[in-house]
Parts: C-alpha cells; structure tokens; sequence
C-alpha cells in the first residue's frame, strides 16, 4: 500500500476512533516516563547537588600531607574547579584584657571555597544568620557563635593564632562540610589559607587535614580519579571522598530513593505496555474484518503487513512527540506544584529523558503493538463471505517472545540494574502462573455460587463462564496492575517509615568534648537538669594499634585485604574509649561482653572494622597511646548504628584496660532551637569545653528525606494514571462482545437496572478476584524487594488481606462502570446495526 | 468458440472437525465462460460459498486445480492471489462488507487506491453516479439503508473494473422490492461493463435470469 492510503487509513481510523485508545495508552507510556524521568533527573541532580553541598564539593581528595601542585594542575586542566582548605587544632588568644585562650579548630580556605553549598554568618552569636558569598579577607577571621562568650571577644575584636594577630570580622553560623568531620574537635576559626605562612603553626608532625575540593562534571571528575588512583592509592596518604562515602546516611536515602523511583518508572513503563498490548489487540480485532474485504479486492499478505506497520509507524512517531510534550507539560506541573518545597534553581534536563520517552513509546510499539497487527496479515479473505471464520493469528511464541523481550530491553535500560529487573520479571512470571491458578479456581467456585443466586448475579456468573478464558486473563491484568499499585504504596511506605526512622525525633543533636574527669559529674547534673538527656559521659583519649598478635602493624596491614583499600589505616590514629556496659545501639555478633567488674585487659571492636582488617575474637592487640603500651584481648565484636548520633566508638576497653590513662569526656545531647542559650551558658561556666552544633547538619538531612519522600508520591501518582488506563484498556477490550449480549438482552425485556446491575456484579467479582489474586502476587513481591532490593525487614500486614479485595472490586466496577456507561444507555437497536 | 476464464477441475475441499474429516466439496468440476452468467445453486450447505471462495481463490482446495483467466490460481501463493484478484475479480457480498470508517466514496476508491490508480476518485464518482447514489458519496455505511450499502458495494466491485465478478447472495439481506432493483442494476453494469459472473444464490427466480445454472447437492454437482 502507498503512503498516501496509509496516512488515508490512519485519518480514517483515527476519525472513527479506532486508534484513540491506543494512542491514549501510547501517550501515557511515553508521558509518564519522560515526566517522571525528567523530573527525576532534574530531582536527582538537584538532590546531588544539595547532597554535595555536605562535601562543599562534588568530590574531595584529602590527606595528611600536603596535595602536590601536580594534582591541582591536573585538576584545572580538566577544567574542574578547585578549591583548598586546610584544617588544624589551635590554641587562639583572645587579645583581650582577660585574655583567655581556647583550643580551636581552624579551618583555612583559599578564595574559591566552598564549591558547592554556602556560608551562612551573623553580625552577633546565636542570631540569626544569612548566606554569604565570600570568605574572610586578609588578616581576618570569622568564628563560631560559642567562642565568642568563651573566648569574652566581641566582633572587632583579635584573636592571636600562632604568630599572627587576625581581627574578628564576622560570626560564622555554619559551613557546608562541617558534618563531613565530626570529630574535627573544637569550635571553628575561618580564616584565608595565604595567612597561615604568617601563624608559623604547621610544623613538621603537626596534625593537619589538607583538602582539595573539586567540583565539575561527573565524568570529567571519573577521569581525574582514575588517572590518579594508582598515586592516592599508592601513598596511602589520600583519600578520594564523595557523597556516598562520605555521609553513609543520605547516600542510602539517595540510593534507596534512586531505586524507588525507578521501579516507580518500570512499573509504569510496564504498565503502560499492557494498555498499549491490550489496545492494538482490540483494534486489530476490529479490523479482521476490514482485512479481509482489502484482500478480496486484491491487497497482497505484504500490503496489508507494510500498510499496518506504516499504520504503526505514524502512530508511534506522532504518539511519541505528543507524548514528549505531554511528559513535558507533566513535569512542568510538577515542578509548579512542588515549587515551594524545590530547590530554587532546578537543574535543566539532559537529553536522556527524551531519548528514554521516545524510545520507550517505540518499543512498546514494535514489543506490545506490532505482534497483533502483524498478524492481520494472515487473516483469510475467505471471511468475508465466511465471518464465523476463525482466525489464525501470530503464533504464541512471538506475541508473547516479543512482548517479553521488549519488556526485559525496557527494564533494563530503564533501571540499569539487571537485579531490580530480574525481581521485576521473575515476580511477573510467578504472578502470571499463580494468577492463572487461582482466577480459574476462583471462576470454577463462582459458577457453584452462581446456581443459588439471583437473577441478576446469575446473569453476571452467567457472563463470567460464557467468557471463562477472557476472564481469567482480564483478572490476571486487573490483578497484575492492582498487585503492582498496592507494590508501589506498600513500598513506599515502607521506605518512608524507615527513612523517618533513621533521624529518630529528638536525637542527639550537640556533642560535649573535652570534659575533664573533675567536671564529669557537674556536667552530668548541668545536663540533666536543662535538657532531657539520660546517657553518660564517655572517657575519651587517642590512641594507634601498634601490632596485631605480636605482629608489627605496619606487616600485618600489609598482607591484610583492605591493604589496597582507601581509607583510614589500621595504624592510623583513633578516639578510644573504655566502659563497662555495652552502649546503646551497639549489638554483639562475636564474643561476649565482659562482666561490669572484671580486672582482664579486653577490647570490642566495631564490626566492619573488624572484618575489614581480619581482626577476632581473642586476637591480642597491642596499643600505643601517646607512648604509653597497652596489651588487649579481643572479647567481642560488635555492630554500630553510626547514624543513631550518639557517642559511637571503632574500639572500646574494659575499664580495666585504660582506668589509669588520663582522658577527656564527650557526650551527646538533644537542644531544641528555642534553648540555644543554654550552650552559651555551659561554655561561660567550663571555656576549655567544646560543644559541637550537629543540629544544621540533621535538618538537612531531614529535608533532603522529605524531599525524596515527595518526589516518590508523586512518582506513585503517576504510575496510579497509567495504571488506571490498563483497566480502562482491558475493559474495552471486551466491551464489544459485552454490547452484543446485553443488547440482546435488551431486546428480550431485560431492563436497564438488569443490565446495569449485572454488569456491576461482574465487575466486583471480577474486581475481589483480582484483588485475592494481587494480594497474593504484591506480598511475595514486596518481600523480595524488600530483603533484596532495599535491604528492609520484612513486615505482615494482615490488614492487607481484606482491604487489597475490596480496593480491587472499588476500582473495576468505578472504571468499568465509567467505560461500559453508553452499553447501558444506547438503545438496543442502535448497537445490533453496528455489530 | 468462447473460451473458458474460469474452469476447475476436480475441487475437493475437506476440514477436520471434532468428528473427523467433513468433506464438503467432493470433486467438482466448472467451467465458465467469458462474459458469461452463471447461477450456482443449491440448499444451505451444499457448499456454494466454499465453491465461489475457492474459485476467486479466496481459499485453497485440499485437492483440485483452478485456472482464472489463464492462470493456474491453486498453485499460487496467498500473495499472487491476491493480485491476480487486484487485477480481475470483483465481489459483491451478502453483508455488503463495507469498511465502516470509510464514506461511500472512499469504499468505492478502495482497489484503485490498491492498484494504485493515479486519479482514484474520478473513476469511484463516476461509478456511484451510476448506481443513483451521486448525492450520497458522504455518507458512512450506518448512514446508509440495506439497499444503499449494497449499491455501494456494486460500485465498489465494479469500479475494480473485474473480469470477473463473484457474487454471494447479493440479495439475502434485503427485502424483495429492494433485491428486484439490486438485481436490476446487477445486471445491467454485467451487461455495460462485459464482466463475467458467478452468482451464488439459493433463489430461483434470480438463477433463471443467468445464462446458465448449476446446482450442487452434499458437495457435488447435480446435473
């Protein structure tokens, strides 16, 4: 057939609503996955970007020796932006007649810092800050609100750092990588990284954190990396840090959210190949006999097959740019919608999101649609004279060989994750058996009941037998697309639950460092009387291991796996601490814990620690801290909630071990904002203290978690759209021969409610059936996403049993009410001529 | 001496059903000339509409030859069929089989636009003027009566410019007055147009007014 009669058929189905459906289920496919995509991909990188802003970069190389200038220059010539800080503890002087000094930590910045995120300042403490753009100038410092009452300086005011007398220009209220070093003791000092040749502190073995912040394109910064791996890795003395490993509990909020999203995105996707399988079916069906009018008047097998493939062809391309638009149009909604709640300036899009929408509708085309119209084809033209004629169609092994293929190219490149899609497909391959058991056990059962009934459920049990096979597949859709929505709500749920979890209501949000042991028990009161803290102070002093069963460290790290591994050393230096119950939130694996009085020499190391270095129950290790030798055994080993903000230790001693050793105390404890006076207070009444404010870093967190928890409701409302249209798909799909019989019935005195109401009662049962059987597919697949996928205990949810029916039966008869309404009120008549 | 457009051969023509093998053509033999008229009679399932699709080459023989206008049509695949239908049949059906989304005109242009025909609406207008539907050229096959549609569907057989045109109980759908017309204007365009034709019919009066009958009786012809 020539172009022009196939643009002519598609004009002319089009003008009689043929292709409407299809199109409608074309457009949500490729709608709903270029909005969500676009909006995730903008999500993502704003997320990212508010993510980095932790780091004060995208990426950052750090070490205990300087970074040499050939890693800089390799970095710019990369054309990525570089920033440098270094970071020190310091005693500061105020300049003062009382002149009382404080143990600080300094951090100096070159011009550019930060790359990503802000300072926020304050013209006095603890008032409320602002945003700044740039860095303390030349000869000038800003400092924490808390060192100003300790310290007794106002703005204005000098400090002597080193050798250098630097006048205190602004209070600095926080900084985009404070969380990223917790235990960077002692309140801040900001000041110009070219003032510190002048301060003369670094010296040979000064204990000094140098930082390079680089900020660019994710691939420009993998090939930076990559070109240097085999230097940082073969100094030992750097380490390349970004988001993920550096703050664990917002890379898994982001990882986990990533992988809702996605499964969201080929929930969709799946969905919405259904729609589009189910519409070119019925349309197909509705031209088996116009197909055989065409070959009786001379139209070739090839004709008919290029005719509908070009058919196919128009659609898919003016479904595909209708559809881009319209996922365009959605994420712009989105974005309007969720304005408040979004970062200011979005990220544009790439092209990805496009390529994925376009490519998406062309496979769900060539995947769902072309098996059917392909087999047109082979429709005899003896039906024309013969309509009762059966029809051989496509062989089953295509069909559904291409619909199976299409789907696995889809889920995969959608989610770029074999794992998730082999979840995805092994639970649709069991839910399609399971389905198909129990819809025909179910139907079986229905026609017993159906022997008492009514006349009116008798007509509905009636229609169900008379269609058994087309029922049992229009359950296993109904319940596949409802067993797919209840998936989606329940893991969010899930998911969100577990994300409010991590950051607990009234965690500790301020540690207390550098008690001294005459001081613990004053403060202790001093605590526990304005806050409601109920811990303890934690005795706190550091320490290297120095050999590993008699085996010198240095050998024995050496031949360990985690050798060639970034990170810190295991004869690196550590914050050690000794108590006699086993903290909160720590729980053993190996081991025991010792008796609250025992006299042994023993140690608990932390879990990953442990594993990491090869390191076991009974091994004997040998300590140096600070030239004092301590020898332990190793009693037990144990796993930290690091995100549970409080006092966690890599290694803990029994009190025997180090109840001698001199030791600061620390602890943490819940503020509320309106009670910010009180540190004031604490840091007038004990200036050598330090508190450290943890509380921005958490509110941070909790609005990236409330970020991430909006953008998967939203994800779940569109996939509830197109999973709304795969109801509406199937139930057209029979809506034809439905109209044929009950139109008869019509003519034979069966009154509008008759019809009605049967058509109703068909719908519940077929609606409770498919709600029994999604219930049963949604619970085996959420437990296998949850345990493999997100990582999540299992939870029962006996209420899910009753509801999934019932929501099943709401939905059919609401959307098959909405699309069999005109069977109800076309008179009989009008719908025999059309048949 | 006339020669044959159309003979066969010995037609056999058997379907598995759940009983066995039904036969139902039992080795028919035909031959028709051109320009002729001829009836095919015989009671429901005598085979008649199995005989004419076989014979337009709608469907294959389980065994038996068929030759259309020279051509041996049983040896052809589903794709040369289906030309040599483009090139010279044309059907006129019971149900009228007209293409629902399609107006009366754009069914009428339909094999030109197959054949490709440069100018396929000339030819279509034409030939629905002179069924008497020139005002209706517009109008969906549910916006036109039994009658209507079953001129449409003339034309659109016609227009095809066939040598041979099949019809398949043309008047089985309409009531007397109407199929009296139908029949009228059948063979009036057979006359103009010289077409040969295969008529398929169980009523009498419409069979003696072809030049030659033929009855079939359980799958064989009955002399």
């Amino acid at each position: 057939m020539n172009v022009r009669l196939i643009l002519r058929l598609v004009a002319r189905d089009w003008r009689a609503g043929e292709l409407r459906l299809l199109l409608a289920a074309l457009l949500v496919a490729v709608g709903t996955v270029s909005a969500i995509t676009l909006f995730v991909d903008r999500l993502q990188q704003a997320l990212l970007a508010e993510a980095t802003s932790f780091l004060a970069a995208d990426r950052v190389l750090s070490g205990s020796q300087p970074i040499p200038d050939s890693f800089r220059a390799a970095a710019i010539s990369q054309g990525l932006a570089i920033s440098d800080t270094l970071s020190f503890p310091s005693m500061v002087y105020a300049e003062t007649s009382a002149g009382r000094n404080q143990l600080v930590s300094v951090k100096a910045v070159s011009e550019t810092y930060p790359l990503r995120g802000t300072l926020r300042i304050s013209d006095q403490p603890f008032t409320t800050d602002r945003p700044t753009e740039s860095v303390p100038e030349r000869g000038e410092v800003w400092l924490d609100s808390r060192l100003f009452p300790s310290l007794g300086v106002v703005l204005g005011d000098f400090v002597q750092v080193g050798y250098e007398k630097l006048k205190i220009s602004r209070v600095l209220t926080s900084e985009p990588d404070r969380g990223g070093s917790l235990f960077d003791l002692g309140p801040r000092v900001l000041m110009r990284l070219a003032d510190v040749p002048a301060t003369r502190v670094i010296q040979p073995g000064s204990r000094i954190g140098y930082r390079l912040l680089l900020a660019g394109d994710d691939r420009a910064l993998n090939e930076y990396r990559e070109r240097f791996r085999d230097q940082f890795m073969a100094s030992g003395n750097y380490r390349w840090q970004s988001i993920r490993e550096s703050s664990p509990s917002i890379g898994s909020a982001l990882d986990r959210a990533e992988s809702f999203l996605l499964l969201g995105g080929l929930l969709a996707v799946i969905l919405a190949g259904i729609a589009v399988a189910l519409s070119a079916n019925r349309y197909a069906k509705r031209h088996y006999d116009h197909v055989s009018v065409l070959k009786t008047l001379g139209a070739t097998p090839n004709e008919i097959q290029w005719g509908y493939f070009g058919v196919l062809t128009v659609l898919g391309v003016g479904g595909v740019v209708l559809g881009l638009l319209l996922g365009t149009g959605i994420h712009l909604g989105i974005v309007q919608l969720l304005a408040t709640y979004l970062p200011t300036n979005l990220p544009l899009p790439g092209a990805r999101p496009l390529w994925l929408g376009a490519a998406t509708g062309f496979i769900c085309l060539i995947a769902f649609a072309l098996p059917p119209l392909l087999a047109l084809k082979n429709i005899s033209p003896m039906r024309a004279v013969r309509r009762e004629l059966n029809v051989t169609t496509t062989s089953g092994l295509i069909t559904y060989g291409l619909g199976t293929c299409g789907a696995l190219i889809l889920l995969v490149w959608y989610s770029n994750s074999l794992w998730l899609t082999f979840w995805a497909l092994a639970g649709g391959c069991l839910v399609c058996l399971v389905f198909g058991v129990i819809a025909t056990l179910l139907l079986r059962g229905g026609r017993l009941a159906g022997m008492q009934a009514g006349s009116l459920w008798r007509l509905a049990l009636a229609g169900l037998q008379r269609r058994r096979r087309e029922n049992v597949a229009q359950i296993m859709i109904f319940g596949l697309a409802i067993m797919l929505l209840l998936i989606l709500v329940l893991i969010r749920t899930s998911l969100i639950d577990e994300w409010r979890q991590q950051i607990p209501e009234n965690a500790p949000n301020h540690f207390v460092m550098n008690v001294t042991s005459n001081e613990v028990g004053a403060m202790q009161s001093l605590l526990e009387e304005h806050t409601d803290y109920d811990g303890k102070l934690f005795p706190m002093m550091r320490g290297r291991i120095e050999a590993v069963n008699g085996v010198p460290v240095r050998d024995y790290q050496r031949r360990s796996r985690s050798a060639d591994r970034g990170g810190p050393r295991l004869s690196s230096e550590r914050n050690l601490t000794w108590t006699s119950e086993l903290p909160p939130n720590n729980k053993m694996i190996a081991g025991s814990w010792w008796p609250s009085d025992t006299q042994e020499s023993l140690v608990s190391i932390e879990q990953g620690y442990a594993f990491g270095w090869g390191l076991r129950v009974d091994d004997q290790l040998t300590f140096d801290l600070g030239g004092l030798k301590v020898v332990a055994k190793v009693a037990n080993i144990r796993t930290v909630e690091w995100d549970s903000l409080r006092p966690n230790f890599f290694i803990i001693f029994s009190e025997a071990a180090l109840a001698d050793v001199p030791a600061t105390f620390m602890t943490s404890f819940y503020l509320s904002p309106d009670r910010k006076r009180f540190l004031n207070d604490i840091l007038s009444k004990y200036p050598t203290i330090t508190v450290i404010e943890v509380d921005e870093l958490i509110n941070q967190v909790k609005q990236i978690v409330s970020r991430v928890t909006q953008a998967v409701e939203l994800v779940l409302f569109l996939v509830l759209g197109a999973g709304a249209l795969v109801l509406i798909a199937s139930i057209q799909a029979s809506r034809d021969q439905r109209m044929k019989e009950h139109a008869l019935i019509r003519t034979l005195g069966g009154s509008r409610r008759l019809i009605a109401g049967s058509l109703a009662s068909e719908f519940a049962i077929l609606g409770l059936f498919a709600g029994v059987v999604a219930v049963v597919g949604a619970e085996i697949t959420v437990y296998a996403l949850e345990s493999q996928v997100f990582d999540m205990p299992y939870q029962a949810r006996p209420w899910f049993w009753l509801v999934g029916p019932l929501i099943g039966a709401f939905i059919v008869v609401t959307v098959g009410y909405l699309g069999t309404r005109s069977l109800i009120s076309t008179p009989p008549a009008t719908i025999l001529r059309d048949l | 001496m006339a020669t044959p457009i159309l003979r066969a051969n010995k037609l056999v023509k058997s379907v598995p059903t759940a009983e066995g093998l039904l036969t139902i053509l039992d080795g028919v033999d035909v031959e028709i000339n051109s320009g002729e008229a001829v009836a095919i009679l015989g009671q429901s399932g005598s085979g008649k509409t199995t005989l004419l699709g076989l014979l337009a080459g709608l469907d294959l023989p389980t065994s038996g030859t068929v030759h259309l206008d020279g051509e041996e049509i049983t040896a052809m695949s589903e794709e040369e069929r289906a030309k040599v239908r483009a090139r010279c049949v044309g059907f006129v059906f019971q149900t009228f089989q007209l293409i629902d989304s399609l107006t009366a005109l754009e069914n009428v242009m339909l094999p030109a636009e197959l054949r490709r025909d440069p100018e396929p609406m000339q030819a279509a207008s034409r030939y629905l003027e002179r069924v008497g539907l020139a005002e209706r050229t517009t109008h969906y096959p549910r916006q036109l009566s039994g009658g209507e549609q079953q001129r449409v569907a003339m034309a659109r057989a016609f227009a095809s410019r066939p040598r041979v045109l099949f019809a398949d109980e043309p008047t089985g759908n309409l009531d007397l007055t109407t199929g009296a017309r139908i029949v009228d204007l059948l063979f009036e365009l057979n006359r103009e147009e010289h077409t040969t034709l295969v008529l398929v019919t169980h009523d009498e009066s419409l069979a003696s007014r072809c030049d030659r009958r033929m009855t079939l009786a359980e799958g064989r012809t009955v002399p």
